[in-house]
């Protein structure tokens, strides 16, 4: 009976456990991001997404100048103004050498400024919130560390579309080297289809 | 003249009518945001930590993880494994991996297992996988061709194994000064 009363208590005290946790983080984080998720959905609209595209056109553009613009600006706008996954979509301005690089760079800041903007992916809002709540635990200030995550994201962001950028270049070119060498391959294996007769002729002989 | 007044009078209501229907449009839209996507993720993360700090589960990883999270070489360690080409497809989905990997740290972050100042770079070292699970669609969703897609989704992973682990060194970096005098 005891082991029964004592299985009972334990069982139910894990969930009562956690439905504190639920009800600090219903009551902490969602009137927050409600409130701020209908404010940034209205400026977009009263914006129009339209005008982000002109930037992300400029930003398309060819050139080491164009650098900030493609791996900061465009992927900030995207993700702030569009949030993922619709975020991504501006991808459609970029030349297909840049498309790769341009996602990462996007796909990459979805979280960074999540202390600051939830609205941007309030889906994976642990990523931020998780480790968040054991500073707030501390009771250490958080903006202190939202700002910092959302300007080492932006430096992280731009260095991955540089780099990812190089890598598409060089897979590209051997892609086409290696179209190349089979365009060639299949020009030799056609040419060696014919020799075998010819090869042939001597043994016969 | 009064046309005129008429004629602003309209002018003014539909412009006051699109401004409050957007709003409330925009508020209805975060609302169902919440409730489908927030509200589900937060019910499994509340339990999760509800077993770790009530069963005392928690003190085990804090042997086993916190070292890890507690020095830079871990925390690269975490970010190379994260980058690691066939494993960043699967950890990435939904970013359920950062996202309980976080939370498990941030209890071990309260509880003070782990130092504060070392949160940001384990900002970076969770997360090193963001996306790559997502390669293909998110190419699609830029109307790339399928020779991009094919050539985009080794390019991401291949960078992602150099920047990932980067990226927490210079997190660490920035790390400097944060929390300075809370310890």
């Amino acid at each position: 009976m005891d082991v029964l009363v004592w299985l009972a208590t334990h069982f139910i005290g894990i969930f009562q456990k956690g439905a504190t946790v639920f009800s600090g983080l219903v009551i902490g984080i969602v009137p927050l991001l409600i409130v701020l998720m209908t404010a940034v959905y209205a400026l977009t609209r009263l914006i129009g997404p339209e005008r982000i595209d002109r930037v992300v056109q400029v930003a398309a553009r060819p050139g080491l100048q164009y650098y900030p613009l493609r791996y900061l600006v465009a992927p900030v706008l995207s993700v702030f103004f569009l949030t993922n996954p619709m975020a991504y979509t501006q991808g459609r301005w970029f030349p297909e050498k840049y498309k790769p690089a341009f996602y990462d760079s996007a796909v990459s800041y979805v979280h960074p400024p999540l202390g600051l903007f939830p609205h941007i992916n309030p889906g994976e809002i642990f990523v931020w919130a998780g480790i968040a709540a054991g500073i707030t635990k501390l009771g250490l200030s958080l903006p202190e560390l939202a700002v910092r995550y959302a300007l080492v994201g932006l430096v992280v962001i731009f260095i991955r579309g540089i780099v990812t950028e190089r890598i598409t270049a060089f897979l590209m070119a051997r892609a086409r080297r290696s179209q190349g060498l089979e365009a060639e391959a299949e020009a030799t294996a056609s040419s060696q289809a014919g020799t075998p007769e010819l090869e042939t002729q001597p043994s016969r002989g | 003249m009064m046309s005129g007044v008429t004629n602003s009078l309209v002018v003014v209501g539909r412009g006051a009518g699109t401004v409050v229907g957007t709003l409330y449009q925009s508020g209805r839209d975060s609302v169902d945001q919440v409730i489908r996507n927030v509200i589900p993720f937060m019910a499994f993360i509340s339990f999760v930590i509800g077993l770790i700090l009530y069963t005392g589960i928690g003190t085990v990883i804090a042997k086993t993880v916190s070292p890890l999270a507690s020095s830079l070489p871990g925390l690269v360690l975490m970010g190379i494994l994260g980058g690691i080409p066939f494993l960043s497809p699967v950890l990435g989905p939904g970013a359920v991996m950062a996202q309980v990997i976080g939370t498990l740290l941030g209890v071990e972050i309260g509880l003070g297992h782990i130092p504060p100042q070392f949160a940001l770079p384990a900002f970076f070292a969770i997360n090193s996988q963001v996306g790559c699970d997502f390669i293909p669609v998110g190419l699609a969703l830029g109307e790339a061709e399928q020779e991009t897609v094919e050539i985009g989704v080794p390019a991401v992973l291949f960078s992602r194994q150099i920047t990932g682990p980067l990226a927490v060194v210079i997190a660490y970096l920035a790390s400097f000064g944060l929390y300075a005098g809370s310890h």
